[in-house]
């Protein structure tokens, strides 16, 4: 046992303590066995995605936009990806992806590690926001095609795709630079 | 060590070395417990580093400690894995089990209507339930920027159609941020 000697005598209650360590550890250790159980080991997490919805009208005109470039990915055959980058309504470029499922993990997921390659090769070359988020708040915009049967998994699997390109983030974690995605998905109704 | 005292006065000053268990009257006890030219069988349990260990540990599962308790997910739902995923955020949750659709818990529409349809198309239901939370969050919060995020828990066979029906309903009714929940699938989250 831990104890104290800090010397003293002449008939007065010992100054000399001893530190009960044993009820000490006891102590700890119900407090590690309660935070143990009580301990939330979550692994999920989110994809984002953002609708793009118009505000309400305003009386005063609205400003003079600037047409960016927006990747359309289009999900529609089953042998392929269709990449088109357009400009408004105008088709700048369009490429096409061979559809290579590759399985991931038991639960029957998938990737397409060619798809995210091919995006992240299109967004270095006509990317418009490449730079650090502090300095340019804006996000390149992906559309995605799909036919109305595909499951879930399969959209989450060619978002998680168009997400691969990485930007700087500087000011989304006090103190250090963090990776954001480069796009920001939305879906197309048609 | 020798046994002899070097007077047979009382020494306030000794030799050093071993004084533990050194004298019990009986030899063959003194022996075995002192060691008896071999490693003595008491050992004692270094107690201070193991308090350091259980305290380094307490504060861990301190610091990692959640009181909000476990994300709500639903049992029916089975959700895609994703690699480029950011950390979960406290928003109102969507979930799309089977033909149901719950907010927080609390069912909120059929999805029936929409594969029956076979077309895009609002759910009423989650679209009231979505407009009173936003109207009551306002209330609750005057002045202050609704950031309109949700966060729909889908589960990976549902099909694009519904999902995509869900998303425009939840943009509809002022929560245009969208995110999916999905599990954390390796690598490092954007």
């Amino acid at each position: 046992m831990a104890g104290i000697d800090v010397g003293g005598h002449g008939g007065k209650r010992s100054t000399n303590h001893e530190i009960p360590l044993i009820p000490f550890i006891d102590f700890l250790l119900c407090l590690v066995a309660f935070l143990l159980v009580t301990a939330v080991w979550s692994q999920m997490a989110r994809i984002n995605a953002d609708a793009r919805v118009p505000g309400p009208p305003k009386d005063e005109p609205p400003e003079e936009i600037k047409k960016e470039k927006q990747l359309h990915v289009e999900m529609k055959g089953e042998t392929k990806f269709q990449l088109i980058w357009k400009e408004g309504n105008t088709v700048v470029n369009t490429i096409d992806v061979e559809r290579k499922k590759v399985p991931v993990g038991k639960d029957g997921d998938v990737r397409y590690p060619d798809l995210a390659k091919k995006i992240v090769e299109e967004w270095g070359q006509n990317g418009s926001h490449r730079g650090d988020i502090k300095d340019d708040k804006k996000f390149d915009q992906a559309v995605l095609h799909t036919d109305n049967s595909t499951p879930f998994s399969d959209v989450i699997a060619v978002i998680d795709a168009i997400y691969t390109p990485k930007r700087d983030c500087s000011v989304c974690e006090r103190g250090k630079t963090t990776k954001m995605p480069g796009f920001n998905v939305t879906f197309s109704v048609n | 060590m020798s046994e002899k005292p070097l007077s047979r006065f009382h020494q306030p000053i000794a030799v050093p070395g071993r004084r533990l268990l050194h004298h019990i009257p009986l030899r063959f006890v003194r022996k075995k417990v002192s060691g008896g030219g071999q490693r003595s069988v008491n050992q004692e349990i270094p107690l201070i580093p193991f308090i350091d260990f259980l305290l380094c540990i307490v504060l861990f599962l301190l610091a990692s400690f959640s009181a909000s308790g476990e994300l709500p997910i639903d049992k029916n739902v089975k959700l895609p894995n994703a690699e480029n995923v950011i950390d979960m955020t406290d928003a109102p949750m969507v979930a799309i089990t089977g033909t149901q659709i719950l907010v927080d818990g609390t069912p909120a529409g059929n999805t029936r209507a929409i594969v029956e349809a076979n077309r895009l198309q609002r759910v009423d239901e989650l679209f009231n339930v979505l407009k009173n939370k936003r109207e009551l969050w306002k209330q609750l919060n005057p002045g202050k920027d609704f950031g309109g995020v949700v966060v729909l828990q889908v589960d990976r066979k549902v099909e694009a159609l519904v999902v995509k029906s869900v998303f425009q309903t939840a943009a509809f009714a002022g929560y245009p941020n969208v995110s999916f929940m999905v599990g954390r699938l390796g690598g490092e989250g954007g």
